[in-house]
């Protein structure tokens, strides 16, 4: 994994004193801010790897916010997206959630609503990032298997004794006890129940 | 033009034939009445005369039957006092067996008699001097004619009708003769009525022909030409109303058309407004509060909380000329409004016209008392919405009372150089914290209600140089006062 550096917050708004004030802002709880005044340079160029979260403003010259938000989803951007609003109607708010806002937030915002918005996207993110990783990573391991370890490991999760596996696959205990013993290396497991946990789902995706 | 041709054209039209309908039904009716009148009055001449002719009949029949025994010639004798009893009969004849008759015809009729077996006519002359007919009856051993003379036989004292005068002709017809009971006036022109029907006497069998000729002045023209007069009227006062109403209805939908024009074009405005304040706003609050944290760091960041303050009192100026921006747009160029002189209580009256139906609905009895008439020098449309407003006001208040408790009173007179208009109500009136506010705008007590009325109307008074306030109206209600300006004399009243 990269240096864990500091999550960087996207903001997008028009008016410069708008996203001068609100990065300082943001800056005070030591989130770091990258602000675009052009929505449209913000999608060709921001990092969609970084960790953090899009502040959005809804009320843009050329292109609106909520277009950006759609555009945003559409390409599997991952990142939380805040949108900033000035005028606050239901219809514009379940618009906004119905396209996948992570928040709706009428301007002019207070600081602990905007801060603590932007902390629990900022930590949803985090968590999305790492499930995502840990399974990038299991179905690394889960490839190096065998035919037959993937057949010991299917019986393993369905919660099989090495002597019940043995007379399933034809097998004598002491064979079976081998492959056991090489899958839980190669899946860098040291326990039943870490297996269970991080390959159950693979074991039942691959086979269907 | 051609339209103007058109409506008058149709009302010309709906007039002529409601009045032509009208005199038909009335010429109608009147006849009907004449021939109903002349009916009746020919039927009573027919049974009058049926009942003389059947009394001779009676009277030879007694005669005949009787058979008095004195001589005929003694003037003693029954026969010759039947006249005085019945002075139609001028004498009486009697043929005993052997005997014979003193005049001609005699003898043939009372061998018809015979033959009949009743009374028979005889010697027929309605041409004489004095129009007369015998009737012979044929007895045993003794017969019987009888002298009549036929005027003394129509019964006038039991007559219907004004013999000189009635318009009525009555005849009695007979063999070709003819006998003028009573005269009637004849024409050509006109409507004709007749009745033709036979003496219930087959002795007599003369037929009483009756004619009624109704002149054309006889017809009911003095009730036509009201008729024709009240139709006029009617269709001039219908066509004036739906003139009035369509005119309300213009003014109405005028007003109802600026109303929302006024409000569309503030909802815009918020809109925009709201925008506009709203970024700085943002930057402020963003600002003050980036600045107050990084005061509160351990050590504070003093550079950079100040560079927030700054550009949170920079944003602060900006929110300002936003709204100066704003007020410029929005505040009417100069002074130069076009005044006129206004009638207040012109303008009040027609506020009242166009209220009418709400004022109808609520039961709002209403009353407008002008101590002095008052022409300020005002804005006419300016004027007309604010006495709609203050009198909508008014009637809103007065929801939230009994209907039998509403009262409105519009008092105009002259105060201290100034035309006062003063409009009271006997609502709930206004508490006095809220007093101080009315005029606010967007300050509102009313469900639904946006609070520009008011504030509104007070600019607008302020605009022309008056005043408007708002006080507690005893005993109870509200009652807002309005001065404005008297117009100079002489100014045109349009």
């Amino acid at each position: 994994m990269n240096v864990p550096l500091s999550p960087l917050i996207h903001l997008i708004d028009d008016d410069a004193a708008v996203r001068d004030s609100l990065s300082l802002l943001i800056g005070t709880v030591g989130l770091r801010v990258q602000t675009w005044a052009d929505p449209q340079e913000f999608m060709r160029s921001f990092d969609r790897l970084s960790i953090g979260a899009i502040v959005l403003d809804v009320r843009m010259p050329g292109i609106s916010g909520l277009t950006v938000l759609d555009t945003l989803v559409a390409q599997g951007v991952d990142q939380p997206v805040i949108m900033l609003t000035g005028h606050g109607t239901v219809e514009l708010c379940r618009r906004a959630f119905k396209s996948g806002a992570a928040e709706f937030l009428e301007k002019p915002v207070d600081d602990e609503v905007l801060l603590e918005a932007l902390q629990s996207a900022v930590r949803q993110h985090v968590r999305s990032r790492e499930r995502h990783q840990a399974n990038q990573q299991a179905r690394e391991h889960y490839a190096q298997l065998s035919e037959r370890e993937r057949e010991v490991l299917g019986l393993i999760v369905e919660g099989l004794t090495n002597k019940e596996i043995g007379r399933a696959l034809g097998l004598s205990p002491r064979t079976v006890e081998t492959h056991r013993a090489n899958l839980f290396a190669k899946l860098q497991v040291d326990s039943l129940a870490h297996l269970i946990r991080h390959y159950a789902s693979l074991v039942d995706s691959t086979e269907t | 033009m051609h339209n103007a041709l058109q409506r008058y054209g149709v009302r010309l039209l709906v007039w002529a034939v409601l009045s032509a309908l009208g005199c038909l039904l009335l010429a109608r009716w009147e006849l009907a009445q004449l021939r109903d009148a002349f009916e009746t009055d020919a039927r009573i001449s027919h049974r009058l005369l049926s009942q003389r002719a059947v009394q001779h009949d009676a009277v030879l029949a007694t005669l005949a039957l009787l058979q008095p025994n004195a001589p005929s010639a003694s003037p003693d004798s029954a026969e010759q006092r039947l006249s005085s009893v019945y002075p139609q009969i001028l004498g009486v004849q009697r043929r005993d067996p052997g005997g014979s008759w003193s005049g001609a015809g005699l003898e043939a009729a009372e061998q018809a008699s015979r033959q009949a077996r009743g009374a028979v006519l005889a010697n027929l002359d309605f041409n004489a001097e004095r129009p007369r007919y015998q009737l012979v009856l044929a007895g045993q051993p003794a017969s019987f004619a009888l002298l009549i003379d036929v005027q003394a036989s129509v019964p006038w004292a039991d007559w219907s009708m004004p013999v000189q005068t009635s318009p009525v002709r009555v005849t009695l017809e007979h063999a070709g003769q003819a006998f003028v009971v009573q005269p009637g006036h004849m024409d050509e022109a006109g409507w004709r009525f007749e009745f033709h029907k036979h003496l219930a006497s087959s002795s007599q069998p003369f037929d009483v022909v009756a004619i009624r000729q109704v002149l054309w002045v006889e017809l009911p023209w003095a009730l036509m030409v009201l008729w024709v007069a009240a139709v006029a009227a009617a269709v001039v006062a219908w066509s004036a109303w739906q003139v009035q109403r369509s005119a309300r209805r213009r003014a109405e939908e005028l007003l109802r058309v600026g109303q929302v024009a006024r409000l569309n074009t503030l909802g815009e405005l918020a809109a925009g407004m709201e925008h506009e304040l709203n970024q700085p706003l943002t930057a402020i609050l963003a600002n003050t509060q980036a600045a107050k944290r990084l005061l509160n760091d351990e050590p504070p960041e003093l550079p950079t909380a100040l560079r927030a303050m700054d550009q949170a009192v920079a944003q602060a100026r900006r929110a300002a000329d936003v709204l100066a921006r704003l007020r410029r747009t929005v505040e009417p160029s100069g002074t130069s409004q076009p005044g006129e002189s206004v009638e207040l209580e012109r303008v009040v009256r027609s506020a009242l016209d166009l209220l009418e139906p709400e004022c109808k609905r609520r039961a709002v009895a209403v009353t407008v008392q002008t101590e002095q008439p008052a022409t300020v020098f005002a804005e006419r449309v300016a004027m007309e919405q604010i006495v709609h407003n203050l009198l909508t006001n008014a009637l809103q208040a007065l929801d939230q009372v009994p209907a039998t408790e509403r009262q409105l009173m519009v008092h105009i007179a002259i105060e201290q150089g100034a035309g006062v208009l003063r409009v009271a109500d006997s609502g709930p009136g206004i508490a006095p914290d809220v007093l101080p506010r009315v005029f606010e705008p967007f300050f509102t007590t009313r469900e639904g209600g946006l609070g520009l009325g008011l504030s509104l109307c007070e600019t607008l008074v302020t605009g022309m140089g008056g005043a408007l306030r708002a006080q507690a109206h005893a005993p109870r209600g509200a009652l807002f006062f309005l001065s404005l300006p008297l117009a100079p004399m002489g100014a045109s009243t349009p």
